[in-house]
């Protein structure tokens, strides 16, 4: 009801048909042309939309090695999950990693050479279209959804110059027919708006998305991301390719472009509401980093890292991550100091943080595995109760000792994870903050408790970039949805014997007509207002803009066929009846209205 | 019973529906404000809050656009009918008032999330003018249909069924809803007639459509989203319960929409104003996916990550798209793009539902 027409174009000038040539040359050829206006199609661009939307959906259902890794290589020991073999199959199609596989890339280049292919001759259309089009001028007004008429002392020039000052200044493009209607065109005023801008607003809307494609696929060449976490009063860590625990680069951000300052947390902020009846009881109240800058040269100073505000360091950004208890914990075999560094155990399902101690320098190696309650207050029996609240009042640190080899280098594992496979338990042990305990030889202490933040750095100088395609998207958005074609014309005559001017205004409405009766109405009357005019008294029945229409005419009129808004003013017609043969008395009929097509079904 | 007694009848029905309507929204309004108040912050906090608050967007937004830009108060019922089923989904979430997260605790999230959520709700809207559109609409082929049969394609009866199905007859049912076109004069001899054959006219949209093929697919559709209960409820009998409770009342839902069939204005009416209460939502929830993605860069470092929820607002996205695109594209009109909103908008309840539910995702804090 409300779509567009695609504008008007002349049709092409007849070519003479080329002998089609023959041979393997052609044949490649016109295979392209197929699958290129197969890409055209509208209803492929729908299918290639359709399968993105389940390529996301199998990325939601499936672990994705980039995010969660751990999970992906559960999947694939069989440990959870489906099983090894439907793993093995996720494998081969890329289902772990969807956004990097190949058939998200094809799906994603179709996507766009379908674009492409779509926009060309649209594009063309609409350059052709601004260049060459005018408001078309009529013979007569016989059809048109809004028409009013009234009488003027000014000449008809007046009233067309003042036609073209109120149109242009609503900003109609008008064109100014001065002829006497000797050749069949009466003296008239046309106009038109939202031909350019609704089809311009659908051709940015659409052209956008190759701002955002450059900006995401060099953007991923010039990012870099990298994930450091920091204990309360550690001396920190230096902007440098190898300080990061995971560092991605893009391709073309090479080591040079590291700023190199140093960054050392003095204080995480970590609040919860404590009470347990309070609303929203267990919930944390803050999250803030109070951090140490130093510039490569230049003076320390102070900065803060909040949830919802990032540090930002010359388009570097810092943001917290995660963050989690540090307890130290210090490992003594025979005197000797074989481990004395805080941990960066992360937050487990349970309320418990899950962390391990690693010492090759042990013979055998001596791995713990550490598990700390932060609030384990002792129970009626005085043992300690675990419980899921975060809040660090009553910590608790459990591990289990293992010795054997530890791997370290030959298996993948993170600093939080012991493999164990090569590693015997070797005993169990629980310690309070400032309590050491001894487990088969070994010395565990467990002096300090801190709390560690895990940032991430980030540069992306997309991001300007994205915004820039996301901006013209709406834009075109709006334009596309909300610009409506429409046409307006201002017939001039004159009346000799009274020495008056005859103005007869019509309207078009290609979009939304029943948005266009207000508009109309208004413009009627500003029209008026331009040329001291009154309403015509050739014509009571006709809605007059002083005449208050009701809302059942107006309103419900795209119920069914509108009431016969029957004549066009006589008075209008030229005295030459043969100008206009039908009169202008013709039921309103719409051959190529849009809107028409579904009316009636 | 004389025609002035109906009439005075449905007065008095009209204006207690107005009455209690706008003591809904009342209290609704009422309730937002004072669980702001007794937060002290915007209550779009968990999905309760969100759900609720998209009922009242639906309705106030819905009720405006037909009041004063549709003129058409007489689909305000169903408006409400929506309204009240978006309300009961919320209260299926009810979660006492609290504080905020520290990272929800900024401009962005009601920028962000009033924007999707005020989507959400129009969405909802569309989705019910594309269900009375397709209810209407089949009804009236069912009628056609059958008329053309009885005809025996003589032309007296095809031209029966050209009046019927063109201006005559949708005239007359204009008539039968508008309350001002009914002051007309009443001494008209041939008014016992109409009326009687308008009666049967209604009854034959009614029975155009199937109950049991209604029902049954009301029951299907709905489980493409409430399933989603069935499986994340501590017992499977609670899970059960709200599996069909939700199923049920919307199974009444249609129902009772069926009923309301002959009462329906224009497919074309209907068939427009889902498109574009759809175009506005549509922009709404771009922008409000922008937003979220600008949020996302400050708050987590990286502007889109897939996460579960990004996915959804995508999937939701890419599926209004389509619709918009239908739309525009002459080929499919009508039925095949009514029922493509229709599957846009369980894209969109599927993804909310599954995006909070089911999977874990970063948007997983405080139930949102």
């Amino acid at each position: 009801m409300t779509e567009s027409a695609p504008p008007p174009q002349q049709n092409p000038p007849l070519r003479r048909g080329r002998t089609s040539p023959t041979g393997p040359v052609a044949f490649v050829w016109d295979a392209v042309l197929m699958g290129w206006r197969w890409l055209a199609r509208m209803r492929t661009a729908l299918y290639l939309l359709l399968a993105l939307a389940v390529l996301s959906i199998v990325a939601t259902g499936v672990p994705q090695e980039p995010n969660v890794p751990s999970t992906v290589a559960a999947w694939r020991a069989g440990e959870s999950g489906p099983g090894v073999v439907v793993s093995q199959v996720l494998d081969a199609v890329g289902a772990f990693d969807v956004y990097g596989s190949a058939i998200f890339l094809a799906v994603l280049l179709a996507l766009y050479i379908s674009l492409t292919a779509c926009l060309i001759p649209r594009i063309k259309a609409w350059v052709r279209l601004v260049r060459r089009s005018q408001p078309p001028i009529v013979r007569h007004l016989g059809a048109q959804d809004e028409r009013t008429s009234f009488v003027t002392d000014h000449s008809p020039e007046q009233v067309r110059a003042s036609a073209v000052r109120v149109l242009a200044q609503r900003r109609w493009r008008v064109r100014r027919h001065d002829g006497d209607g000797a050749d069949r065109r009466p003296a008239q005023v046309a106009a038109e708006k939202g031909l350019w801008a609704r089809e311009g607003g659908s051709l940015v809307f659409h052209l956008s998305f190759y701002v955002l494609l450059a900006a995401i696929v060099v953007g991923q060449l010039l990012t870099f991301e990298g994930q450091r976490g920091v204990v309360e009063g550690d001396p920190g860590f230096r902007d440098t390719a190898v300080s990061y625990w995971s560092y991605s680069p893009g391709r073309w951000f090479g080591e040079s472009d590291h700023d190199g300052w140093r960054m050392e947390l003095e204080e995480f902020h970590v609040d919860w509401v404590r009470d347990p009846l309070a609303p929203g009881a267990g919930q944390p109240t803050v999250f803030r980093s109070d951090v140490q800058i130093t510039p490569v040269d230049g003076e320390p100073f102070a900065a803060v890292v909040d949830s919802n505000q990032p540090l930002n360091l010359d388009g570097t950004r810092i943001t917290q991550l995660d963050w989690g208890y540090a307890p130290r914990v210090v490992v003594e075999v025979d005197g000797e100091v074989l481990h004395d560094t805080f941990l960066t155990p992360v937050l487990a399902d349970g309320g418990f943080y899950r962390g391990a101690v690693k010492a090759p320098a042990a013979e055998p190696d001596l791995g713990l595995d550490v598990f700390l309650y932060p609030y384990a207050p002792d129970g009626e029996d005085g043992r300690p109760v675990p419980t899921g609240a975060p809040w660090a009042d009553a910590p608790l640190l459990v591990f289990e000792q293992y010795r054997g080899d530890l791997r370290l280098g030959a298996t993948q594992q993170t600093i939080n994870e012991l493999d164990v496979a090569a590693l015997d338990s070797d005993g169990f042990g629980a310690l309070r903050l400032g309590q050491s305990i001894e487990v088969e030889g070994v010395t565990i202490s467990f002096p300090e408790l801190r709390r560690w933040v895990g940032f991430q750095v980030s540069s992306r100088p997309q991001v300007p970039y994205l915004l820039l395609g996301s901006g013209l998207l709406v834009l075109g958005l709006l334009g596309s949805l909300y610009a409506y074609r429409r046409r307006l014309w201002v017939v001039t005559m004159e009346d000799p014997a009274a020495a008056r001017t005859l103005v007869t205004v019509a309207g078009r409405a290609f979009q939304r007509p029943e948005a266009f009766e207000q508009e109309f109405e208004d413009l009627v009357t500003e029209l008026m207002a331009a040329t001291s005019a009154t309403p015509s008294p050739t014509d009571p029945d006709e809605g007059t803009p002083n005449a208050p229409r009701t809302a059942e005419t107006s309103r419900w009129s795209d119920h069914g066929p509108r009431p016969a808004r029957a004549a066009v003013p006589t008075a209008v017609l030229p005295d030459n009846a043969d100008a206009v043969p039908d009169g202008g008395v013709r039921l309103p009929v719409r051959p190529d209205d849009d809107r028409g097509t579904h009316r009636r079904t | 019973m004389g025609r002035t007694d109906v009439r005075d009848r449905g007065r008095l029905a009209r204006r207690v529906a107005t009455v209690l309507a706008v003591l809904g929204i009342v209290a609704h309004v009422a309730h937002e404000i004072v669980r702001g108040l007794a937060q002290g912050r915007l209550p779009l906090g968990n999905m309760f809050e969100v759900t609720s608050l998209m009922a009242l967007v639906g309705v106030v937004v819905g009720l405006g656009y037909l009041h004063f830009v549709r003129r058409r108060p007489e689909l305000d019922g169903f408006v409400l009918l929506g309204g009240a089923l978006v309300l009961g989904m919320a209260m299926l979430m009810y979660a006492e008032p609290g504080p905020l997260m520290p990272i929800l605790d900024t401009w962005w999230r009601p920028f962000h999330v009033s924007l999707l959520v005020s989507g959400m709700g129009i969405f909802a809207a569309a989705f019910i003018f594309n269900a009375l559109f397709l209810l209407r609409d089949t009804a009236e082929l069912s009628v056609a249909r059958s008329r053309s049969r009885s005809a025996g394609g003589s032309t007296v009866g095809a031209a029966y069924i050209g009046d019927v199905s063109d201006g005559a007859a949708a005239d007359t049912r204009d008539a039968a809803v508008t309350p001002a076109a009914a002051d007309g004069p009443e001494s008209d001899p041939d008014d016992e007639r109409d009326r009687a054959e308008l009666a049967a006219y209604h009854r034959a949209l009614r029975a155009g459509i199937s109950p049991v093929k209604l029902a049954v697919g009301t029951f299907l559709g709905t489980s493409l989203v409430s399933w989603v209960w069935l499986t994340t409820a501590e017992t499977l009998t609670a899970g059960l319960g709200r599996f069909l409770t939700v199923n049920l009342t919307m199974v009444a839902a249609a129902l009772l929409a069926r009923w309301f069939v002959p009462f329906l204005p224009s497919t074309a009416t209907m068939d427009g104003i889902a498109h574009r209460t759809t175009a506005f939502a549509f922009v709404l929830w771009t922008v409000g996916t922008i937003a979220g993605a600008m949020w996302a860069e400050v708050s987590w470092g990286r502007f889109w990550g897939w996460d579960p929820k990004e996915t959804g607002a995508f999937l939701t996205w890419i599926a209004y798209a389509g619709y918009l695109h239908a739309r525009a594209t002459r080929g499919v009109k009508g039925r095949g793009a009514a029922w493509i909103g229709v599957a846009a908008f369980i894209v969109l309840m599927g993804t909310y539902l599954i995006a909070n539910y089911v999977v874990v995702g970063l948007h997983s804090y405080a139930d949102l």
